[in-house]
């Protein structure tokens, strides 16, 4: 009897490896202790964006994942976001902790008004609109020097001056504090992702993916989904921008919300899994590093462009022998592994 | 004065948009695929007249017989080894995107092996004409942008043409209509693709060389009409030759008649406002035509 339960108890620890919560614990335990153990800035700055890159892929996989909207247009919110929390920090002195949430619901206004109408394009039309939209914010953006009498100086971006540490300026020293910060970040969108694939909400958006008009026939409520996702996506986007402007300190149009930074979300994105809870997180930990270390050690010298090549290369790879993203193979590794698992415990 | 030169340069470098943009409609006409790789061909294009230029003399109009063939070939296998495998295991997916994200890696790869190769440096190509401009009754008219627009026009002509008259073109127009009618009447479609594929940048091809005499040469000197060209076939209608061609020209026209009266910046704000508000209200193009060749 003892012995039975205890098998009964075994098992069910095997099954809840199932759910990706138990590595997410480990690998967070590990992430908590690196700031403990490294010291070094510039190794510590690779950490963050790593962390900044998947906590905006993570936003970005509610539209672009769940949704089944590729969007190459999110630099656009992670520019407003940005953009706001330093303009009313430069010109009022509001904290960046507040201004990150005016920047989230200008973001979420943003998305609703010109965002959202594109999304009933399908595919293709939609990725090309939704560059349109950021390419148009970025124009406009390096267009104007001043909007109701508030400085944002077009191409030569805004810097802010340097407080030392002062945390309710959201300006820190040391490194370790954006580390925690954008960690604390990353867990709650992460935490939001693998929230909504669990919901009726999930259910719902992944329905509309796999086919529109099947989903309306059975009363889901498309406009509703697609608005909350694009919604939430917008809102955790312009967080990160605000963080992005306090880490760096200094931002302009191109860095915040050119093409190019949409494209990476996208590329992490689908290298990872597009979709999957994990994708973002697997895709940011080989995209990131790898791209930030050639581009120090290949592109800073004599290989100019080195990494981008890299980075095509990659993306070219993925689609041609792994569509699904890199997120299968290791999904199927651990699935064999928790299998292995089971029956060792059955044994007893 | 001014406004009608501005015309007259907004309908000459609106032809060369709109010869890019005929490129990328051929085959999304017949592919369905939206080709992000485009404007990395047409700066292939650029450096090989560019150097065929600098390095043995040869005249970039004359290099258009080395450089349009060879870059058919470089399309139709690209085509054949890149897209193909990836287009076939998408074929009953609804919304194929996975080709797009392929180009756009090959976008990246070209781009920045380019940079690798070249360097960031722009340069330009010192041909006898570059300079050179015709006097009419006041207006000043570029001579190799003339040039440009006159050969853009005659390539449409015998693209077209080779589309309506020709079987090859017969072929590819019923595969772009019905891919498995097509099929089924005995057409190899995923020639018909390589071979779509392979006019398609072709075109980019001459266009970028076309460019060779008055365009600067970068790297990233494509990136520029990749955009425009998007912005083109959407407001032409995706798939339509005429649409291209009328929505080249609008754009070249916005271009140069609103940098008259605002910041040369902005106008590229004007071209994306319009290109989402024909989205929002016209997802078919402006002229509608619905694959008309």
């Amino acid at each position: 009897m003892q012995v039975k339960e205890e098998k009964i108890n075994k098992d069910k620890f095997a099954r809840s490896f199932r759910s990706p919560i138990p590595i997410l614990l480990a690998l967070v335990a590990v992430v908590f202790c690196i700031p403990l153990v490294v010291k070094d800035p510039s190794w510590l700055q690779l950490a963050i964006l790593t962390m900044w890159y998947a906590y905006l892929t993570c936003s970005w996989n509610l539209v672009g994942g769940f949704a089944g909207q590729l969007s190459l247009g999110h630099a656009a919110f992670i520019g407003i976001g940005a953009y706001t929390s330093t303009a009313l920090y430069l010109h009022f002195g509001l904290s960046p902790w507040i201004g990150m949430f005016v920047g989230g619901a200008f973001a979420v206004v943003a998305a609703i008004t010109v965002f959202y109408p594109c999304l009933r394009l399908l595919g293709a039309y939609f990725a090309l609109a939704s560059i349109g939209f950021a390419e148009l914010i970025k124009i406009l953006t390096e267009n104007t020097t001043k909007i109701f009498g508030i400085e944002i100086r077009g191409p030569r971006g805004l810097s802010i001056p340097p407080l030392g540490h002062a945390p309710f300026h959201y300006q820190f020293v040391n490194k370790a504090y954006y580390y925690y910060t954008i960690l604390i970040m990353l867990l709650i969108a992460w935490f939001i992702t693998y929230r909504i694939s669990k919901t009726k909400l999930g259910y719902c958006l992944s329905a509309i993916r796999n086919d529109v008009e099947a989903a309306q026939s059975l009363g889901v409520n498309i406009s509703k989904c697609r608005l909350m996702a694009v919604s939430l996506s917008a809102f955790l986007s312009a967080i990160g921008g605000t963080f992005y402007a306090q880490l760096l300190l200094y931002i302009y149009p191109e860095a915040v919300m050119g093409i190019m930074l949409s494209c990476e979300l996208a590329f992490i994105a689908l290298i990872g899994g597009r979709g999957t809870v994990m994708g973002p997180i697997i895709g940011a930990l080989i995209y990131v590093p790898a791209s930030e270390l050639s581009r120090i050690y290949l592109s800073g010298g004599r290989f100019l462009g080195v990494h981008l090549m890299l980075l095509g290369i990659v993306v070219m790879a993925v689609m041609l022998f792994q569509p699904g993203g890199l997120m299968r193979p290791i999904g199927r590794v651990y699935t064999r592994w928790v299998k292995k698992l089971e029956p060792r415990v059955q044994k007893v | 004065m001014v406004i009608i030169q501005a015309l007259i340069n907004g309908v000459l470098m609106g032809g060369v948009y709109g010869l890019t943009a005929l490129g990328l409609t051929l085959i999304f006409g017949v592919m369905k695929v939206i080709n992000w790789a485009h404007g990395s061909f047409i700066m292939v294009g650029m450096f090989a007249g560019y150097w065929l230029w600098t390095l043995t003399g040869i005249d970039p109009y004359l290099g258009l017989i080395i450089i349009v063939p060879a870059l058919f070939l470089l399309g139709y296998f690209v085509q054949d080894a890149l897209i193909k495998p990836v287009f076939r295991s998408e074929v009953g997916v609804r919304e194929p995107i996975g080709v797009l994200i392929l180009t756009a890696g090959l976008w990246l790869f070209i781009d920045n092996f380019a940079l690798l190769l070249f360097g960031p440096f722009y340069r330009t190509a010192r041909t006898p004409y570059s300079g050179l401009t015709y006097d009419v009754g006041g207006l000043l008219i570029s001579a190799p942008r003339l040039y440009a627009f006159i050969i853009t026009i005659v390539a449409a002509y015998v693209l077209s043409t080779f589309l309506k008259k020709t079987r090859l073109g017969i072929a590819i127009r019923a595969t772009g209509q019905d891919r498995d009618t097509a099929s089924l009447m005995g057409i190899d479609v995923y020639r018909i693709y390589n071979i779509a594929f392979g006019i398609g940048i072709a075109i980019t091809g001459l266009v970028g060389s076309l460019l060779v005499p008055f365009y600067y040469i970068h790297p990233q000197a494509g990136f520029v009409f990749d955009i425009r060209a998007f912005i083109i076939v959407v407001l032409g209608g995706l798939g339509s030759v005429p649409g291209a061609l009328l929505g080249g020209l609008l754009i070249g026209l916005i271009e140069s008649v609103g940098a008259q009266f605002i910041p040369a910046t902005l106008t590229q704000g004007i071209i994306f406002a319009v290109f989402l508000g024909v989205l929002y209200l016209r997802p078919q193009g402006l002229f509608g035509f619905e694959k008309e060749w």
